[in-house]
């Protein structure tokens, strides 16, 4: 497996607001990445930055083995979709699609055809007219169908139903295991994606807390609910990421624990739960995150 | 390293070209707001003035009719075509170029390619304009002694001269739009703010000197002197050094919201 994004050291400031604050990560080739963190945590710099479409205070960006910045060689195989993407003024959703195939080589557009009756898009209205759901259905349809062989999707589902979410995480698969390619997904909506991520890199205030395989995330924490005498002897003086109690009882999420502690929990009557993602990440970022980069 | 999961195209100059070229059609992708839409308008403000030449002349005494023609040499009802072709390049800047860059276009294409656009559009519309000049000069006025296309600031000479005077007007437009729109991306309403202040010091600091130094009428010597056509051939300079300013700027701008 190769290496599509190598980032060294990278920083990026706004004055003196540091947006991304040296961030080093590689990013593999042909596997669905999870870019989660808080608002502001900087998730849309750093793509901005990964597409050359900002440029890097300090350290080093390689797309597809060179910098992005004005390199048509790596451009050509990107497609970014952006949160509030612009359209130009007085286009329609059908000049969209029209002009999208002169930019990716990649493009399909039976596949495109699928997508806008799936997503029940107007293609004659204006994008201006284009409800904010709508609107990013658009974006989705054009990051799809563009397999471009690195595809950034910023938060792609603004405004999207449920069903059309639903199709969107569907199609996404379905094409991903035909037609392979790396795709870096920014998004709030963690748990509903949790299942389409292989890889998750958490920004929190500009830095990686977290950069791991999604399943190695999952199961590195556990949730321990039972008898608050009970719990607190088991956790002893273990990493508490998170704890709170309800009359007797507790609940505390800990780090992983062995097959061996699995049967003294149990024999304690202690119920050891999986961490959802999104409840690890929203732990991980709104606490200390030193405690959790030790037991992670 | 490197990893060739999509089609790589090469590095020659056939695709340099092709990538500049779908800029161009990007920009045309909307076409009807683009070629069509400005002469519509155009033809709106025409039929508004045969009405009025009819009017003027139906009024007019017939002695007094060379000097009413002569007086219409000085219609600006032309002007709005190519304030309208500024505020093109305007929006072809300020909303397509993020556009662009999401679809994986280079910043030096997106500017090349909006370039020949409103080089490729100067031409259409300089065309038209000589067309219907030379139709006006054929037909004395549309037979009702009226100016609209073959006014004085564009001279009497001959069609190619028109159409060099239209062409570069046309040119001067676009750019100082596409350099004034690049401003606007490149540093967003404060760049604005200094870029006309600082317009409007250089703009008195020029009438200042040339007051102080009792040279207005060597100023307006030059403008008799060089004619149209030459204070067009002179307008090169700015629109040059324009289209500079606006690659430079956006050479380094990036897309926001």
């Amino acid at each position: 497996m190769s290496t599509v994004i190598e980032v060294a050291g990278l920083t990026k400031r706004f004055g003196k607001v540091t947006a991304i604050d040296d961030v080093s990560f590689t990013v593999q080739e042909n596997k669905i990445y999870g870019l989660l963190g808080r608002n502001g945590a900087g998730k849309t710099t750093l793509m901005q930055l990964l597409t050359g479409q900002e440029f890097a205070t300090n350290g080093s960006i390689g797309v597809f083995g060179r910098s992005p910045v004005e390199s048509a060689q790596v451009l050509d195989r990107i497609c970014f979709i952006k949160e509030s993407q612009k359209y130009p003024e007085d286009f329609s959703v059908k000049h969209v699609f029209r002009s999208a195939p002169w930019f990716f080589g990649g493009w399909d557009s039976a596949f495109a055809e699928q997508l806008i009756a799936d997503f029940r898009i107007p293609t004659d209205r204006k994008v201006k007219k284009l409800s904010r759901g709508q609107l990013s259905a658009v974006g989705v349809v054009v990051g799809l169908a563009s397999r471009a062989p690195l595809t950034f999707f910023d938060e792609p589902y603004l405004g999207l139903d449920a069903v059309s979410r639903q199709i969107f995480y569907d199609r996404l698969l379905e094409d991903y295991a035909e037609h392979p390619r790396t795709v870096i997904l920014s998004t709030h909506l963690i748990d509903e994606v949790s299942n389409l991520l292989e890889h998750v890199i958490v920004l929190d205030e500009g830095r990686v807390i977290i950069d791991a395989d999604a399943e190695e995330v999952r199961g590195s924490a556990t949730n321990v609910v039972g008898a608050r005498g009970a719990v607190a002897q088991f956790v002893g003086g273990r990493d508490v990421l998170h704890s709170e109690a309800i009359g007797g009882l507790a609940s505390v999420t800990i780090a992983a624990v062995s097959p061996d502690e699995r049967r003294a929990a149990r024999a304690a009557d202690l119920e050891l739960s999986p961490v959802s993602l999104q409840q690890l990440i929203v732990r991980t970022t709104n606490s200390s995150t030193k405690e959790f980069e030790q037991s992670a | 390293m490197t990893s060739d999961t999509g089609t790589v195209r090469p590095v020659t100059a056939t695709a340099a070209l092709t990538r500049v070229a779908n800029v161009v059609r990007l920009h045309l992708t909307q076409r009807s707001q683009l070629l069509v839409l400005p002469w519509m308008i155009l033809g709106f403000i025409f039929l508004v003035n045969l009405v009025i030449w009819w009017l003027v002349l139906a009024s007019s005494a017939p002695a007094e009719l060379a000097s009413v023609s002569q007086g219409m040499q000085f219609s600006g009802a032309s002007t709005f075509i190519f304030v309208y072709m500024l505020v093109v390049a305007v929006q072809a800047i300020n909303v397509t170029f993020p556009f662009a860059l999401g679809y994986g276009v280079t910043r030096r294409d997106f500017y090349l390619g909006s370039a020949a656009t409103f080089v490729l559009l100067s031409v259409y519309y300089a065309l038209g304009m000589t067309l219907l000049a030379t139709i006006e000069r054929a037909t004395a006025g549309w037979g009702l002694g009226g100016s609209m296309f073959d006014v004085v600031y564009f001279g009497s000479g001959t069609a190619a001269q028109q159409f060099a005077l239209f062409l570069l007007g046309f040119l001067f437009f676009f750019f100082i739009g596409a350099a004034t729109a690049a401003v606007y991306v490149r540093w967003r309403s404060r760049g604005m703010l200094v870029f006309f202040a600082a317009l409007t010091l250089i703009l008195v600091g020029l009438s200042v000197l040339a007051t102080s130094t009792a040279s207005w009428p060597l100023v307006g010597e030059w403008f008799a002197r060089s004619g149209a056509l030459g204070v067009a051939v002179w307008s090169l300079v700015p629109t040059t050094l324009a289209a500079v300013a606006g690659f430079v700027l956006l050479r380094r701008a990036t897309p926001r919201n």
